[in-house]
């Protein structure tokens, strides 16, 4: 018997071993990104981001002569998933880069394991300062997504200017939200030094009912209310809201950080968008400042994902790729080492204008886009009005 | 000292979560009562119910009155898969030991989260209130919408249809009869095969009802299976698994714990349940209204 | 059995020859299946051995993991203290909620122990300041096994070899604990308790201490697998925890064998095996998955190691 169990064990390992072929010539590209569930509304679009530039630069020949070919994995927005996808991609893909993860849980995790495989790791959207903070820097972790300083700091600057004394806070209870928080506070209360934070929620990430938060923040009668619940979080969360009254009691001096105002999240909530919140989001198709690059972009966008609208988060996915093959194509070389070098301060021709990745820090100057949401005729869902992109430059540090 | 308003608006949040999760836990707890089996693919066949609701309203269109008539094909529909699966399956695990029963449960947790993937995709869904439901009232200066409001009446409403199923009905008879003693009632000449389909299908018919109801509330996602069976699970734990008011107990528990956990603990209500649920099983392993069960 | 070969031996000798292989995925899967079968043998002391169904088994599994990295990560305190603390912190609460368990019976017990585990959980994906909450705690270091490299013939091995290798004797050593322990009078003990616990009862045994020892027993071995595999996966993440892992270890128990020592770590192996192989061409793992469990529940209950035996049985008799 104990012969049987052994041949047994030698034959499933010897089919579990079967090597995949390493693709001569081609940049494998590790993609992992929520696919499913409620965060798969911002990371589906990412990905055609990324695919679109890979395929337009392939198109041209590829880099270094070589095609580029992104590998896609769902994360299903759990660090621990995470983990395991960016191990399989490095181990059995043989990647040679890693670009991708949504969440601020995934982001830290999957950059352990970049470290320790010596693989360039690209986060194109995790926002926690974590990530690249002094104790967790390492030389193949960059960012080309904003920050929480940036983005928490921005919104304190717009909440700042409204007639408001009372503010309170809800986030969910991860490195996203809660950084993201703090950095907006302590702003706050740095240039505003009257305002009262009044109460903070911490639902958690995939919170599925958020009636007693909402009704828990009602009760301490806030006059504006600072929310990092984003994506398909916030469809479920507005949804919840707006029949208890909510966004009208507070006279809508709401801002919705974490792409509140970006056309995935419009779009899902239809009519049942809160009209009227301050929002932000990487990317808007009607950019009236917006310069050539920009434009000839957003046509690429919409040849590319078939939409009259084109989405907002493609533009992650794409920035993060364009990093990356430009820094390929710098340091002429596929080699983790000169590949993190050549990045180290590099500056892009990005479809939203100059965009370098600071080498002090390793992160991208990225800033957003902001403004009051508002419905227009022309569109069967909110968009930002007076939409004004922010430079991150004064908050970066 | 809070307003009055406010704690009564946070009362009433934490009573609608309690009656969605009742009309959940009802048919986990009944299905336990009768057959003896933990059915973890409750929560797969909650997922289903709002799977199968949005897709009526996807055909019949959205945001109107057909809601209704959708909730109930849906959870029909769900009712039909879970006679299919006593019938052809289950019912030949009733003389093994518990464990295959629980991996036989889980096993179909498995299966049948893909088929949905499957089906449906990986996004998220959602379905629009009912327009006679979509408004709003103020009750005591809280806002209310119309639609909790429905709910927090529906699940008496349940608990009091299940109480006559039980105890006005020659099923409900039987079926209690069951609860005390399997050997007897089968000796006693009942159909008990029948008998279990029976109940399997009840239940599983309010696992699809309350997945179907849940839809304007909640978002559709993959995982909402796995993450709804945990809270009917502490649900039934708290108010005695097979007792149906001491689910119905268990659901205003949690809504309430839940709800006012928010203000005291603001961080860890979702703990104070648990903790709660830890209490419980120290003190009255069998639930606030279960039966003691000796060894 | 005459010409008895120790294939137990064998087999080790194998997996320590494995990162010469030169591949860094054998070694990962090598790392993976040892852990993981750790973790199903433990279980199997209760399901196997003593009759009881433990849905909740992750439990233990995580604390030791967490226990273990949070000493490791956030003490500084070295993996030789922070590994047998690891199992010792996992066996107290396993002794700790098992004294509750172990006063009930069968479904109720099976149910028990789910809230229990899922009361851990619920602490590892709050406590914020201490388990890193929601999103875990990254960044686990190795142990510090740079010495191994000055050893003859293991200079050219990456960390994570030596990582390997030192999880293979640690496996080895806790596993022929394990079967010291089944193979001892008290291990018999629990087998006779398995077979009929009123007749166990009736002839003078203890036997809900007798039961409460295993339950502690395996949570310290759980505890150990658990510690490895946080190190091992780089992080530890409240899913460990989560009730879904208590089934997953379940699964291996059954598709092993639970009637036979060796069966559990059989099925972590085909199970880590099939799992890899299927994900690489289909993402509906989680189907066929749950399509062989039920063909196992209705079709081999003695698992593969089970189906195995018959079979060798059956081909001696002829």
């Amino acid at each position: 018997m104990h012969r049987r169990l052994l041949l047994v064990a030698a034959s499933s390992l010897a089919i579990a071993g079967s090597p995949v072929a390493f693709a001569q010539g081609t940049i494998k590209v590790g993609f992992p990104i929520i696919l499913s569930g409620a965060g798969a509304l911002f990371g589906e679009p990412a990905l055609k981001g990324a695919q679109m530039y890979v395929d337009e630069v392939n198109a041209k020949g590829g880099v270094l002569g070589r095609k580029i070919q992104l590998i896609p994995r769902d994360t299903k927005g759990n660090a621990d998933e995470a983990v395991r996808v960016a191990r399989d991609l490095i181990l059995r893909d043989d990647v040679q880069f890693i670009v991708g993860t949504l969440t601020s849980a995934e982001g830290p995790a999957v950059s352990t394991i970049a470290k320790e495989n010596k693989i360039v790791f690209i986060a194109p959207i995790p926002k926690t300062d974590q990530l690249t903070a002094p104790a967790n820097l390492h030389p193949y972790v960059f960012r080309s997504a904003s920050n929480t300083t940036i983005e928490g700091r921005t919104a304190a600057e717009i909440v700042a200017k409204w007639p408001v004394t009372r503010v309170a806070t809800i986030a969910p209870d991860y490195a996203f939200g809660q950084d993201v928080t703090k950095s907006f506070v302590e702003h706050l209360k740095k240039i505003k030094p009257g305002i009262e934070v009044v109460d903070q929620q911490w639902p958690k990430l995939g919170e599925a009912d958020y009636t007693p938060f909402i009704n828990a923040q009602m009760g301490k009668k806030p006059d504006a209310v600072f929310s990092a619940v984003w994506g398909g979080h916030f469809v479920t969360f507005a949804k919840q809201a707006k029949p208890l009254g909510y966004f009208q009691a507070i006279k809508n001096n709401f801002i919705a950080i974490g792409e509140g105002g970006s056309i995935e999240t419009a779009r899902a909530l239809g009519a049942d968008y809160p009209v009227g919140i301050w929002a932000n989001s990487y990317d808007v198709f009607d950019w009236p400042d917006a310069p050539a690059a920009h434009k000839d972009y957003i046509e690429r966008v919409k040849k590319y994902t078939k939409e009259e609208t084109p989405s907002s988060w493609p533009v992650t996915g794409y920035l993060a790729m364009q990093f990356l093959v430009e820094a390929i194509a710098k340091a002429g070389s596929v080699e983790s080492d000169k590949v993190s070098a050549a990045l180290k301060g590099l500056t892009i021709d990005s479809p939203l204008g100059k965009m370098t990745m600071r080498a002090k820090d390793q992160q991208a100057n990225h800033g957003q886009f902001w403004g009051r949401t508002k419905l227009d005729a022309k569109y069967p869902f909110a968009v930002i009005e007076n939409v004004t992109r922010i430079d991150p430059a004064p908050f970066m540090d | 000292m809070p307003e009055p308003a406010f704690l009564f608006g946070q009362f009433l949040g934490g009573l609608t979560a309690g009656m969605f999760l009742f009309t959940i836990a009802a048919g986990l707890s009944l299905i336990f009562g009768v057959l003896r089996v933990l059915n973890f693919a409750h929560g797969s066949f909650y997922m289903f119910g709002a799977y199968l609701s949005w897709q009526v309203m996807n055909w019949v269109g959205p945001g109107t009155e057909y809601f209704w008539l959708a909730a109930l094909a849906a959870a029909s529909a769900v009712a039909v898969l879970g006679v299919a699966i006593e019938y052809l399956l289950l019912r030949h695990l009733y003389k093994r030991e518990e464990l295959y029963q629980l991996l036989f449960t889980y096993a179909l947790v498995l299966i049948l989260a893909d088929c949905a993937k499957i089906i449906w995709g990986t996004g998220q869904l959602s379905v629009s209130r009912p327009p006679s439901l979509s408004g709003s009232m103020q009750i005591f200066g809280t806002t209310v919408p119309h639609y909790n409001l429905f709910i927090m009446l529906l699940g008496p409403a349940i608990a009091l249809g299940l109480w006559l199923l039980m105890h006005r009905t020659r099923v409900g008879r039987l079926i209690r009869a069951a609860v005390m003693d399997r050997e007897m009632l089968g000796a006693l000449g009942a159909n008990v095969g029948s008998l279990y389909t029976v109940m399997f299908a009840v239940g599983a018919f309010l696992a699809g009802l309350g997945g179907a109801l849940v839809t304007p509330v909640k978002s559709i996602v993959p995982g909402m299976d796995v993450e709804v069976i945990v809270e009917v699970f502490i649900v039934v734990v708290i108010g005695g698994l097979g007792s149906l008011w001491g689910t119905f107990l268990g659901a205003l528990v949690f809504g309430q714990v839940l709800a006012f956990g928010i203000l005291i603990v603001p961080r860890f209500s979702i703990f104070a349940v648990f903790a709660l649920m830890a209490i419980i099983l120290i003190v009255r392993p069998w639930g606030l209204l279960g039966k003691p069960l000796s060894r | 059995m005459s010409r008895r070969i120790p294939w137990v031996l064998v087999v080790v000798l194998i997996a320590m020859w494995i990162p010469w292989l030169g591949s860094r995925f054998y070694t990962f899967i090598a790392t993976d299946i040892a852990i993981l079968a750790l973790f199903a043998l433990s279980l199997n002391l209760l399901l196997g051995y003593t009759g009881l169904v433990s849905f909740g088994h992750a439990a233990y599994f995580g604390i030791g993991a967490y226990v273990c990295a949070i000493l490791m990560k956030s003490y500084g305190v070295p993996f030789l203290l922070s590994f047998p603390a690891a199992g010792l912190a996992a066996a107290f609460f396993a002794l700790v909620f098992g004294f509750f368990c172990v006063r009930l019976t069968k479904i109720y017990f099976a149910m028990l122990t789910l809230a229990f585990a899922q009361i851990v959980w619920a602490i590892c994906f709050k406590w914020n300041g201490v388990t890193g909450g929601e999103q875990g705690l990254p960044n686990v270091p190795y142990p510090e096994l740079a010495w191994m490299a000055s050893i003859p013939g293991l200079g050219g091995l990456r960390a994570g070899d030596h990582f390997y290798l030192a999880v293979l004797v640690l496996v080895a050593v806790a596993v022929a604990a394990l079967h010291r322990i089944v193979s001892s009078p008290y291990g018999r003990m629990l087998t006779v308790i398995r077979e009929n616990p009123e007749r166990a009862e009736f002839i003078g045994i203890n036997v809900r201490l007798y039961q409460l020892s295993a339950f502690a027993a395996a949570g310290f071995f759980a505890g150990l697998a658990g510690a490895l595999f946080g190190i091992f996966n780089r992080g530890v993440f409240p899913d460990f925890a989560y009730w879904t892992k208590s089934a997953e270890v379940l699964i291996m128990t059954i598709l092993g064998g639970m009637g036979h020592f060796w069966g559990p770590a059989v099925g972590a192996m085909v199970l880590t095996l099939l799992n890899q192989e299927i994900t690489s061409y289909t993402q509906y793992w989680p189907m066929i998955l749950g399509t062989i469990l039920i063909v196992l529940l209705f079709g081999f209950r003695g698992g593969i190691v089970g189906a195995l035996v018959s079979l060798a049985r059956r081909l001696r008799r002829r």
